[in-house]
């Protein structure tokens, strides 16, 4: 028995090992297999009993693109720049709320959702709304195959010098949207009224966020202060930031950099803190 | 090797009593944090340290637990026995990790595998063989674990042809043996098992049982929670007493058992509620007393003979006048497998009870339920009384209120000597041979 005595593994009290709950980011590096088993299963049953399968995922930007450039060709307006065609312009903003729009209503519900199975056995539950994020992004990434052929047929070069900037940019707005849904997750596992709230929220925030316009035109009617709140906002930055790596655009301002900048850490670090502390009484609560 | 597996240091949990434990207002959540910035608050101190230990309700919360000590060694198989509400599944889910306590710490070595339900996590949209990964995941196996165990896991819960089905398209059989065959392949260093939950498939429980004990013999840490004493006894080295939130014992399982079933025969063969404040109560209903009468007499009776009409006697006070009232029993085994359940109404009744579902006026009543003689077995029955204005509805219960033991007289047994354990009843039937 000696040299299985060696290899006993510690005593583990259970409990928060912090205040500020980074221990819940090591515990999810752990169980990665796991968030990729809940992302599998996601993934899987939402293309279950459908025809045109993974499809789906090309066809809900594009939809989105179609309908508000029929819009303002209606309306007659141009809600775009002078210096880029309209359609690649409306289409990243359209991908990215997608992104933000998605994962916040998925993973809102992912735990009480999932109550059945948060009640009965132990896993980190940060595990759930990650994998509707890992949905969404990987919807995200899919769509964004859509910018070439759009950009050949809009005779729209993309900027390659700058395009490799897409990636952090984009990882910016994911990691947002993963402070924001660890709120939004617990909350709503407190707070039913989190879920019934969140359409409207979102349907607000489309409008406030630079998706079927862009901002130059906005830029034109604020003053500055203005367009510095508005930019203070991550999602409206970050898609004026992909905007402008890849079809150049013109670049969101400093200050509203930073100022988002800073919102996006204050989110995710005070979204772990929440979560953790939300997560003790999850189980009495949901 | 005696190295300890799972230790509690004064463990306790409460919940919170009432609408707001369902489901939360953020409203409500709000102006309470308002009003708690404006006042110290002096609830939540009181809280923290219980004093009054009286009762397990204070101030709108419920103690499930309190105070629990327990340190258990690894290869040690416990068994955790304990009346329903006692906290026996509070204290597994503390220990799974599910529920964080109030109070105390809980340290567990090694993986920890729970089995509080069979098929957790698995969904019907997803084939049979996606829900071996998702739920062998689910609880804690590593994929290049399940994915070498495969074909065992797969041959033991006979599915082969059906691995590509979505499992909303298996029978219920085969859903519970692919959930059963998965979790037998698990093996963690302390396995956690709610055989509650898996009443009703006398097979599985076998199975889940056997599981246990093999994993003891590995030197593995097994905790069950049985309502199956004779599977306690013959599976655990050890069990604790759980009465009412807090540890009460902690001994041999034969000792444990003992004990359990002396404070379950609560008095002979009757339980009186002495005081108005323990007695369960409702606005309009109050019970009095219930007995157990057998063996030709009146008087009440802890243990009957198995060929004497056994009476069980409910008598209840009607507060408020026209109250309808009718008067439902219910009788398990010890097992916890349910017996049967009657109520005095027409159709349960042999001739009609006047008094059924009728408007009370304020008194004593006084309903008796007669149980032929030559029906139950020979073992012990527990019995919960439930009052209320109508069949099926309750406004007061009380759940195992008394038991009683059926006793063998030799009366039904003169041909056959061997054993009668196993059925629920033993009913004296109609037999009739004819050549044909």
């Amino acid at each position: 028995m000696a040299n299985e005595e060696d290899s006993i593994p510690p005593m583990q009290f259970y409990g928060p090992t912090d205040k500020f709950g980074f221990g819940q980011l090591s515990e999810i590096w752990r169980t990665r297999e796991l968030l990729y088993s809940f992302f599998l299963r996601d993934l899987l049953i939402r293309y279950r009993q459908v025809v045109v399968g993974i499809l789906w995922v090309l066809l809900q930007p594009l939809m989105g693109m179609l309908i508000f450039m029929g819009l303002f060709f209606v309306l007659g307006t141009n809600a775009g720049s002078s210096t880029v065609a309209f359609a690649p312009i409306i289409l990243t903003g359209m991908l990215c709320w997608q992104l933000v729009a998605s994962s916040f209503r998925d993973a809102t519900g992912s735990l009480v959702n999932y109550r059945h199975v948060v009640t009965k056995i132990y896993f980190p539950r940060m595990l759930l709304p990650l994998a509707s994020l890992m949905c969404a992004v990987f919807d995200f990434a899919i769509g964004s195959l859509l910018l070439l052929p759009v950009c050949m047929l809009t005779g729209t070069g993309l900027v390659w010098s700058t395009a490799w900037l897409a990636i952090p940019i984009a990882m910016w707005l994911i990691l947002f949207c993963a402070g924001c849904i660890a709120w939004l997750s617990a909350l709503n596992a407190h707070y039913r009224d989190v879920g019934y709230a969140l359409p409207f929220v979102l349907q607000l925030g489309m409008f406030v966020s630079p998706v079927v316009y862009d901002v130059e035109r906005l830029r034109s009617l604020l003053t500055d202060r203005w367009v510095w709140l508005y930019e203070a906002n991550p999602i409206a930055t970050c898609i004026g930031l992909l905007r402008w790596s890849l079809l150049g655009t013109q670049l969101p301002s400093v200050l509203g950099m930073a100022t988002a900048a800073g919102i996006t850490v204050l989110v995710c670090f005070s979204g772990l803190a929440w979560f953790q502390h939300a997560d003790q009484q999850l189980a009495d609560r949901i | 090797m005696s190295i300890e597996s799972i230790q509690l240091d004064k463990v306790s949990k409460r919940f919170r009593l009432g609408a707001t434990n369902e489901y939360g207002r953020l409203t409500e959540a709000i102006a309470t944090g308002v009003k708690n910035l404006f006042r110290k608050s002096p609830e939540a101190a009181a809280i923290r340290v219980p004093d009054s230990f009286a009762d397990r309700i204070e101030a709108g919360w419920f103690w499930a637990l309190r105070d629990i000590e327990l340190s258990i060694q690894s290869g040690e198989i416990v068994g955790i026995v304990g009346r329903n509400g006692a906290g026996k599944s509070t204290l597994l889910k503390i220990l799974a990790r599910i529920v964080t306590p109030t109070q105390g710490r809980v340290g567990v070595r090694g993986r920890v595998g729970s089995l509080l339900e069979v098929g957790t996590g698995f969904h019907p949209e997803l084939t049979g063989r996606e829900n071996v990964f998702l739920n062998g995941a689910i609880l804690g196996m590593p994929r290049a674990e399940i994915r070498k165990r495969f074909d065992e896991i797969v041959a033991f819960a006979e599915i082969e042809s059906f691995l590509e089905t979505p499992v909303k398209r298996y029978s219920s059989g085969m859903a519970v043996r692919l959930a059963f065959a998965v979790a037998a392949h698990l093996e963690p260093d302390v396995l956690i098992i709610d055989e509650v939950l898996s009443v009703g498939d006398q097979a599985f429980q076998r199975k889940c049982l056997g599981k246990a004990s093999q994993l003891g013999a590995q030197g593995r840490t097994v905790l069950v929670v049985s309502h199956n004493l004779a599977a306690v006894a013959n599976l655990c080295q050890r069990a604790v007493l759980i009465r009412d939130g807090r540890l009460v014992a902690d001994d041999v399982p034969e000792r444990i058992i003992d004990q359990y079933l002396g404070e379950m025969r609560a008095g002979d063969g009757q339980r009186v509620w002495e005081d108005d404040e323990s007695a369960p109560s409702s606005r309009e209903i109050r019970l009095r007393s219930v007995s157990v009468t057998g063996n030709g007499s009146d008087a009440p009776a802890s243990e009957v003979d198995i060929d004497q009409e056994i009476g069980i006697v409910v008598e209840y006070k009607v507060l408020v006048a026209d109250t309808p009232c009718c008067v439902q029993i219910q009788v398990k085994d010890e097992t916890g497998a349910y017996v049967f359940w009657s109520a005095n109404a027409p159709s349960m009744n042999l001739e009609p009870d006047p008094w059924f579902a009728k408007p009370h006026p304020t008194g004593t009543y006084r309903s008796e339920c007669r149980i032929p003689a030559n029906f139950l077995n020979d073992t012990r029955y527990f019995v919960s009384v439930l009052v209320g204005p109508e069949v099926g509805i309750v406004s007061v219960r009380h759940d195992s209120a008394l038991s009683f033991v059926v006793h063998d007289t030799g009366a039904m047994r003169q041909e056959y000597t061997g054993s009668w354990l196993g059925p629920v009843i033993r009913p004296r039937l109609n037999w009739r041979t004819k050549k044909q």
